[in-house]
């Protein structure tokens, strides 16, 4: 078994990427007790974030942890190797600690964290590779090539690995679209969030993907019940993105936000306390998604718990 | 409206401060801003306190000696509210914690929060 590589991207920003990648995260490992593996390509490191703290992101980092230290080893032209850069435990739910606990294991999530030091890295990388007659492509290529090497070791270890890109198309974040088997797309119910959808299936279709179609599953986030956003909403299942699977609505709600702000390093809460009144927008995910997933590639995923 | 009633200037006033008084001993919010607008320091009864306080404020603001004097006098139930409703703690984290162990708590993660909140990434 290797795991399925699942992209969330969008070019909009501000669409719930990070959000319903921890979601998802969360949702496989409880209901399916899948082993889950989040890598945060995004250097605003909000999923690092809301798994980790703040805190917890800069003392990943401080250990040598992340995707800012992932990319120095490629800049640096050392064996590809992803695993001393994953925080082996980034797991939130008191169920799943407890479970582990009891060396009763019931699904897990490891965090390969980003930083904001990933962009200046990035940058500094992208002005020498480009200096040197090289082009955007050439650089996602050789990344795309080195992350794969150093995934492959550790693939095996994980049920799902979930990339959670930036709303730009960075060489990370071009390498990790290419390594992925399918592409989860958040979007809002409004017109510019629309438009930036468009683009990004557009462009993935044209470099990435010429399957998009039947690899896609949009997740319309952050949904205010209002006729403007049913009908976009509307537009964007019967027209624009008709032949693309859609995942559950998942509403605009302070739960969310107070789902993905983790008080401690040390804090934990069970499903229903950190989801509260979207554990069922949570669980719908995850199902739907479990479905997609088996559909598309044939993975079973038995569910561990109701 | 006065515009019509003869009133002496210090009558005006007392009107004015009565209704503020008033005002201030029904709500605890209100005179927590003006006292503070003022540069004073509030104590509240135990009962306020909680309603009221930001943590990630207090923490910031003041030192630890006046951040347990003021949630000292509060209930243990009130403690874990502050806790859960600044989202410092879940009710896992509080569960079978005393007074002085959520109050340790309550200080510890509001200054990590404020100080985390103003760090710089090296």
């Amino acid at each position: 078994m290797t795991a399925l590589i699942t992209a969330i991207a969008n070019l909009k920003g501000g669409v719930g990427k990070s959000t319903t990648t921890v979601m998802l995260a969360d949702g496989l490992a409880y209901y399916f007790g899948l082993t889950v593996l989040v890598i945060d390509l995004d250097a605003q490191a909000n999923s690092s974030q809301m798994l980790l703290t703040e805190r917890g992101v800069q003392m990943a980092s401080d250990q040598g942890k992340g995707a800012h230290h992932f990319l120095k080893q490629f800049v640096d032209r050392e064996p590809p190797a992803a695993g001393p850069f994953i925080m082996p435990n980034a797991v939130t739910l008191e169920e799943l600690r407890v479970a582990e606990e009891k060396d009763e294991r019931l699904g897990w999530v490891a965090a390969l964290p980003a930083h904001p030091q990933l962009r200046l890295n990035e940058l500094s990388l992208e002005e020498d590779w480009y200096s040197n007659n090289g082009t955007p492509s050439t650089l996602a290529k050789a990344l795309g090539d080195h992350m794969r090497e150093a995934l492959d070791p550790v693939l095996p270890l994980y049920d799902v690995v979930l990339l959670d890109c930036p709303p730009h198309l960075s060489p990370l974040a071009r390498a990790g679209l290419s390594l992925a088997n399918l592409f989860i797309t958040p979007t809002i119910a409004d017109a510019v969030s629309t438009w930036g959808t468009k683009q990004f299936s557009q462009w993935t279709v044209d470099n990435v993907s010429k399957d998009l179609a039947e690899r896609n599953f949009v997740v319309v986030t952050r949904f205010r019940n209002s006729s403007y956003a049913r009908q976009v909403q509307a537009e964007l299942r019967e027209i624009y993105l008709k032949d693309r699977a859609f995942g559950p609505t998942i509403p605009e709600s302070i739960h969310v936000l107070k789902a993905m702000d983790r008080a401690a390093p040390d804090s934990y809460n069970t499903f229903k306390g950190k989801y509260g009144g979207v554990s069922g927008d949570v669980h719908r995910l995850a199902e739907r998604f479990a479905e997609f997933a088996g559909a598309r590639t044939g993975v079973s995923w038995p569910r561990m718990r109701s | 409206m006065a515009k019509n009633e003869k009133l002496d200037p210090v009558e005006y006033l007392d009107r004015f401060f009565d209704e503020l008084r008033n005002e201030v001993r029904a709500n605890p919010e209100l005179a927590s801003r003006l006292v503070k607008a003022l540069g004073g320091s509030v104590v509240f009864d135990s009962g306020d306190a909680d309603a009221v306080t930001n943590p990630f404020i207090v923490a910031a603001e003041q030192d630890k000696a006046h951040f347990y004097a003021l949630y000292a006098p509060m209930k243990v139930s009130q403690i874990k509210r502050v806790l859960k409703e600044n989202n410092l703690a879940t009710a896992v984290d509080v569960r079978g914690k005393t007074a002085n162990q959520l109050i340790d708590m309550l200080y510890d993660r509001a200054s990590y929060k404020v100080s985390e909140r103003r760090m710089k990434y090296s």
